[in-house]
């Protein structure tokens, strides 16, 4: 088993005639996932990377009903609209590669996703990747990388960073384990989809034994794991890595205002690794520090 | 919340003066005010104001500069004059203070508190409003804060509070992360008034906002160094979007950093801080860059004097080719020739072919360099760097 993809995965690729969207349908082809259709307004009728392109999201879903995921690889002042559609069309899963979308717009898609029950996963996320099932998005690599780093396994992966996905998941492979599924959630401030929201899922899992998370400062995302655990939603172990302690070095002057202080009370650094450790979350000092943690789990 | 952290420094602070500009706009009453730079005659702008009780107010990216002597106040030209140049030759906890802002000082009856940001776990934006206001704002008891969610496709708030809904407008039409007015002054004559003004703006919204032209800053309220400036450009122009290589903070140690990925240089920053170095910068390149910027980037960290060593570090990464990258830094070494110990662990796509590279260059300028792929984590080769500084 894994979460969020799997070898019947149906994906279309929005701005597939683009390079990034082009790079991403292929290695995604690479790696077995069924992408079936891309989006282009005015190219309608070609063929990118042996994949039929359509004139809207409403257009491919007509001819291929049984899409479940999109993947949006358009600029970012188009990335509000190209999502919009997706939700309108009713796809289940939505990757958002797009970095630097502007709080408004993402704030806007996760309002409008959430009336439909639609999971948004990103933005600025470079995608997901259970191997040996399949891939969203550029996770891994080239194949013969993608190979090397990634195989079945028991642990589940969740990173902020795109770059730390891989590099997380090679010490993990390095130690022997293999991976369930990899997420790169993305680091914009706004999530689409969340740690918990990723928790529930390796929850039910059986694949998955155990999981890591590459966190960063920013949010209250890990409360939410709290609350979970102690409501017993999340019964597995976790080790937790949050980076981000160097930024003692410099004033505290870069807040503005109060507002976020009062918003995010008790959300300090410290306040966070205190209340996961009090849950029984494994503290990561350093980063290859959590497959150190979480091994005798696997 | 510090929002350069593991990507792209996102958050643009206004001093209050700008602030004040852009809330007025929205109809948000302000105080009367004069702007004072360094250069200008503070008694004729007094004059020019008209107002016997004036405050004078540092202009600085940080607050507590009420409780640093940012904040004075003058009832003549002389003392006015004398309150300006004390503030201009402060130094409020190592800001810069851009001007003076000389406004009417108010008659205040009661401090209330209002500001719009997002709540990141509700995943919308929040209104959040008290009637005891000022600078204790974070001590008040939670049940004395009133928050309001708001949907971000709402273009009214259905609310009584003072200028709530001017500032929902301001809000949404800047591409605001954080609007704050604190204190919201209810003066004795019963009207509301804002009298300090708090915006960041997402700087991701750059683009439909040609209005933006604010002078320099860095996120630390000190001005840029030339090298920032110098960085700052390398991703301006129609090479915006292709990968980052223009983020750069001037520190004070002297190890050199060229770290590859948001979340991997968090993680190298914590991991040369823990083995006792002292990083000269915080740098990052990401989403593979092309060449020409990495040279630029890796040439203005080299820049430097009084280096004594650099740390090239970066995870195994998913597609930026690490030959490419590496031949950006590689032209900067060929130029540089750094004596001090250089550190490298980095792996990913066509890194067999980068290392190679990277040798050539080392025996080519006899560097003192040593080069790791994902054989070591990333963290270890920081204690390879101060083996070899030590030495």
């Amino acid at each position: 088993m894994s979460i969020l993809i799997n070898k019947n995965t149906k994906v279309l690729v929005q701005g597939i005639t683009g390079k990034e969207g082009q790079k991403a349908a292929a290695a995604m082809r690479e790696y077995g996932t069924q992408v079936i259709a891309g989006v282009r307004p005015g190219k309608g009728g070609e063929i990118v990377e042996g994949v039929p392109v359509y004139n809207s999201v409403k257009e491919a879903m007509s001819a291929h009903p049984d899409i479940s995921t999109t993947t949006i690889y358009v600029p970012p002042f188009a990335a509000k609209e190209a999502i919009l559609e997706a939700i309108e069309n009713n796809i289940a899963i939505i990757n958002t590669i797009v970095e630097r979308i502007p709080i408004q717009d993402t704030a806007y898609c996760l309002a409008a996703a959430k009336e439909k029950n639609i999971r948004l996963i990103g933005p600025s996320s470079l995608g997901y990747i259970s191997p040996g099932e399949g891939r969203i998005g550029v996770v891994g690599g080239p194949l013969s990388l993608a190979n090397e780093v990634f195989q079945p396994g028991s642990i589940g992966v969740i990173s902020r960073s795109g770059g730390m996905t891989n590099e997380l998941s090679w010490q993990i492979r390095k130690a022997g384990l293999g991976q369930s599924t990899a997420v790169h959630v993305g680091g914009d401030l706004l999530m689409g989809t969340t740690y918990a929201d990723l928790l529930k899922l390796f929850e039910k899992d059986e694949q998955t034994k155990a999981v890591v998370i590459f966190g960063e400062h920013g949010g209250g995302y890990e409360f939410e794991i709290v609350d979970m655990i102690k409501n017993k939603e999340w019964t597995k172990p976790l080790a937790v890595y949050i980076g981000g302690k160097f930024a003692n070095l410099f004033p505290e002057g870069m807040n503005i205002g109060h507002a976020g202080a009062i918003v995010g009370k008790g959300q300090s650094a410290e306040e966070k690794k205190a209340a996961l450790k009090s849950v029984g979350v494994l503290i990561a000092d350093t980063y290859e520090d959590l497959v150190t943690k979480i091994k005798p789990f696997a | 919340m510090v929002f350069f952290l593991g990507g792209i420094a996102t958050n643009m602070n206004l001093y209050e003066f700008e602030g004040k500009n852009i809330f007025s706009k929205f109809g948000i009453t302000v105080p009367k005010s004069v702007l004072l730079r360094r250069e200008d005659n503070v008694i004729e702008k007094y004059n020019q104001l008209g107002i016997a009780g004036v405050v004078l107010k540092a202009q600085v990216l940080s607050g507590k500069r009420g409780k640093n002597n940012g904040i004075l106040f003058a009832v003549s030209p002389a003392e006015a004059k004398q309150a300006a140049e004390k503030i201009f030759a402060s130094n409020i906890r190592g800001q810069y203070v851009s001007a003076v802002l000389m406004e009417e000082k108010l008659n205040i009856e009661a401090e209330h508190y209002l500001s719009i940001t997002y709540d990141t776990n509700k995943k919308q934006p929040v209104l959040v409003y008290s009637q005891d206001g000022g600078m204790d704002i974070e001590d008040v008891s939670e049940e004395k804060i009133k928050k309001q969610y708001l949907d971000i496709r709402q273009s009214e708030i259905n609310s009584d509070i003072p200028f709530a809904n001017e500032l929902w407008r301001c809000f949404l039409q800047s591409d605001a992360r954080v609007v704050e007015i604190n204190p919201l002054v209810k003066t004795v004559e019963g009207n509301f008034v804002a009298a300090d003004a708090k915006i960041a703006l997402d700087e991701d919204a750059f683009y439909r906002h040609k209005d933006w032209n604010f002078e320099p800053r860095t996120m630390l309220g000190r001005l840029p160094t030339e090298r920032e400036i110098e960085v700052k450009k390398i991703d301006e122009g129609e090479n915006y979007y292709r990968g980052t290589a223009g983020k750069y903070i001037e520190m004070d140690g002297d190890v050199a950093v060229l770290f590859s990925g948001g979340g991997a240089s968090i993680a190298n920053m914590d991991a040369l801080i823990q083995v006792g170095l002292k990083p000269d910068n915080y740098t990052e390149y990401s989403g593979n860059p092309p060449r020409e910027k990495v040279y630029q980037l890796a040439k203005i960290v080299l820049s430097k004097p009084g280096l004594r060593g650099l740390w090239i570090a970066g995870g195994t990464a998913n597609f930026t080719d690490i030959a490419a990258t590496f031949s950006g830094i590689i032209d900067a070494l060929d130029e540089v020739k750094p004596s001090y110990p250089i550190v490298i662990r980095r792996a990913g796509p066509n890194e067999v072919e980068g290392k190679r590279l990277m040798e050539e260059c080392a025996k080519r300028n006899n560097l003192n360099l040593k080069i790791f792929g994902k054989e070591i984590a990333m963290g270890e080769t920081a204690a390879v760097l101060v083996d070899m500084i030590n030495k």
